[in-house]
């Protein structure tokens, strides 16, 4: 037997194994989950809110393995908590990214953070929805890898002064939070009061944790607005209606930012919640894309009411899987030009990117507490109830 | 009118900071540390409280005497087993307790933030506001006030007329000389540790009545309780009382007159201006 004929032989009876071998690797990576990186505030001053947050990504990868995956492969969340700190949330952004290596990224909660994080999607070409970050100023000039999955910080409570104006009121009052998102809103409010010929009489600024809210309360008891926004986050928000509730005093029209949405607000404060007005993105009565069916299936994994935070990030798993779909791909750049120049139908209406990532089709709704059930108000085409007033504080 | 409702507002949140403070303030002066678990104590008996009013629908001010007990007993068996042992380890005890008490901080909040997750509390129990000739009064600060006022006179009425109070007084101003006199040194930081512990618990009860409280909120409470403690003059009871109300005051004027930013750092920049100017703090005692 020569050795030639051995080789053959060696040869024949290897090609298949090495054959098998091939296709076993080729199945076990087509079986390997899609990995979905995200690093949310569970713990710290931001984590009622993106405890939503959260739930979304989780309800858009629940959804998306019922449905067999995206490109045959099941996915998986990779999480860390950032303790609601942007300095947390940019290690745990890069190790996500140069050492778990995930497949893609969901952006985290509020703007303070994305704005941390943002500049590591663009240095590491890693493209991200960004579904807490409402500032406009993350998706500035340079941004090409971020997109923006909520309406601009600026058009948060919007509606709330060309109302309050057409019903007689005159004089505001505007609190900001001394953070990205809510100094963005308090400053376009400003900006919108001054257009409208509005008075200012009291503005003020606080740190967060929030202060003690009495001194302010009765600074803004002083100056008497009929109108008072408050671009909050849920803990000052809760400080704030609490604190105007213990001096006694109740503007006629008083709005918070975030806060109200949740339900353990009104749990929290009881009937002084009556008649505040507060903002969203969001809306269970809204006929936008499958929104029924994100609301049934939320309710039934986590067995109460999504808010729009969860819509946000539900969304942001849909506008990512409608681009890995479109692709076949996990290329980052492919996924970041689909994304840059097609529109998805979501939850929470219609994604469409502007040249910088900036958000372009989503609305803003702003709804009343009106005996302990939330109901939208404004705009006029959306509304569930007419604005009640005055708020009465108790 | 206003700056009478500013002072009102300043005494009950001058109440509130006591409450928050005497706690850490026995500790220090019996034991000479820093507990650095104090504000994880307070957190805690304000989410057990939130949990059991919205579990039994019962008014909170029941928990007081229940919390004010169990806490006794926990502080005492957290000082047996956690503190006492460092007592024989001379100068390095100082360091060691604030290390044991700062892991003890986080072993608390992270048990917490499982028990009763990571989110932002509060009650709306006891929140009517009387108008009294014009002032508008609120229960639960009154509450809170009265009783940092109460538990204050109840601390000078024991630490000075019964023989235990003086004999733990007596620890705290010199240990070595309370030793000679046959005071059981090591059965004082006992009991010190032990209503700390407690006069924390029931910071807490009353702080979920006033303010948002989460797991995480901890930290911020034993630095403010701190400052407070520094400012009185470390371990100086009274020195507490004066260093509270100081506080109140000054933040509600600043809060009123300069808004919320201003407002939050006055607890450090008063700090400072004491510790240039009166470093051995308002009370009397300087240590």
């Amino acid at each position: 037997m020569s050795g030639g004929t051995l080789r053959a032989r060696g040869g024949a009876f290897l090609a298949p194994l090495i054959a098998a071998a091939v296709l076993f690797a080729a199945a076990a990576h087509a079986q390997k989950p899609i990995v979905v990186g995200a690093s949310i505030s569970e713990t710290g001053p931001l984590a009622v809110d993106a405890a939503y947050h959260l739930k979304g990504i989780q309800l858009g990868i629940a959804d998306a393995n019922a449905h067999g995956g995206w490109l045959g492969r099941k996915l998986e969340l990779k999480l860390y908590d950032d303790q609601s700190n942007p300095g947390t949330a940019v290690r745990l952004y890069t190790r996500l990214i140069t050492e778990d290596k995930v497949d893609l990224l969901v952006g985290p909660y509020s703007s303070g953070i994305s704005q941390a994080v943002a500049p590591l999607m663009n240095k590491y070409e890693h493209v991200t929805p960004m579904p807490g970050a409402s500032l406009p100023a993350i998706f500035s000039a340079g941004n090409k890898w971020a997109f923006q999955l909520l309406p601009p910080a600026t058009g948060y409570l919007d509606g709330m002064l060309p109302m309050t104006k057409a019903m007689g009121a005159h004089k505001i009052a505007i609190l900001q939070a001394q953070l990205s998102f809510t100094l963005a809103c308090g400053q376009a409010r400003l900006d919108q009061a001054k257009a409208l010929s509005m008075d200012v009489v009291y503005s003020t600024t606080y740190a967060m944790p929030p202060p003690d809210f009495s001194s302010i309360a009765l600074a803004i008891k002083s100056a008497n607005p009929d109108v008072v926004i408050a671009c909050s986050y849920y803990p000052d928000a809760v400080g704030l209606a609490q604190a105007l509730h213990r001096i006694g005093y109740a503007p006629k029209f008083f709005a918070e930012t975030i806060g109200p949405a949740e339900d353990q607000f009104i749990s929290a404060l009881g009937p002084i919640t009556n008649r505040i007005v507060s903002n969203t993105s969001w809306w269970p009565s809204l006929k936008t894309h499958d929104n029924a069916g994100f609301i049934a299936r939320y309710k039934a994994m986590f067995h109460e009411d999504p808010d729009y935070h969860s819509a946000a990030t539900y969304a942001a798993m849909q506008v990512l899987g409608a681009a890995v779909k479109a692709t076949k791909s996990l290329d980052q750049e492919k996924l970041r030009a689909w994304m840059a120049t097609h529109e998805v139908e979501t939850v929470q209406g219609m994604f469409k990117s502007g040249p910088t990532g900036l958000a372009m089709g989503f609305e803003q709704y702003m709804f009343q507490i009106q005996n302990g059930k939330r109901l939208l108000v404004w705009p006029a085409k959306n509304e569930q109830a007419k604005p009640q007033v005055p708020y009465t504080g108790q | 009118m206003i700056v009478l409702q500013l002072v009102v507002n300043g005494v009950l949140l001058g109440g509130t900071y006591i409450l928050l403070a005497q706690g850490l303030n026995l500790v220090f002066g019996v034991m000479g540390i820093v507990n650095l678990a104090h504000g994880s104590i307070i957190t805690v008996a304000g989410l057990f409280t939130y949990w059991f009013v919205t579990h039994t629908d019962q008014s909170p001010l029941w928990l007081i005497p229940c919390v004010f007990v169990v806490m006794l007993a926990v502080g005492a068996v957290l000082q047996r087993l956690l503190l006492e042992p460092l007592a024989k380890l001379g100068t390095r005890r100082e360091l060691l307790s604030l290390m044991v008490t700062f892991g003890l901080s986080y072993v608390i909040v992270e048990t917490a933030l499982n028990f009763f997750g990571s989110q932002y509390v509060s009650l709306p129990n006891l929140q009517e506001t009387w108008s009294v000739g014009g002032l508008a009064i609120n229960e639960a600060l009154v509450a809170a006030g009265v009783l940092g006022a109460l538990i204050s006179g109840c601390l000078h009425v024991w630490l000075h007329y019964t023989p235990s109070g003086k004999a733990l007084l007596a620890t705290s101003q010199n240990a070595t000389g309370a030793v000679t006199c046959g005071i059981d040194v090591r059965r004082m930081r006992g009991i010190s540790f032990a209503i700390g512990s407690a006069l924390a618990g029931i910071a807490g009860v009353l702080l979920i009545l006033i303010l948002p409280l989460s797991a995480p909120t901890a930290d911020t409470l034993t630095i403010l309780s701190f400052v407070i403690v520094a400012l009185g003059g470390l371990g100086d009871y009274k020195g507490a009382v004066y260093a509270g109300l100081l506080l109140g005051l000054v933040q509600s004027g600043v809060g009123y007159y300069l808004g919320g930013d201003v407002e939050v750092v006055v607890p450090y920049l008063l700090l400072i201006t004491f510790m240039v100017l009166r470093p051995q703090g308002l009370g009397q005692a300087a240590r």
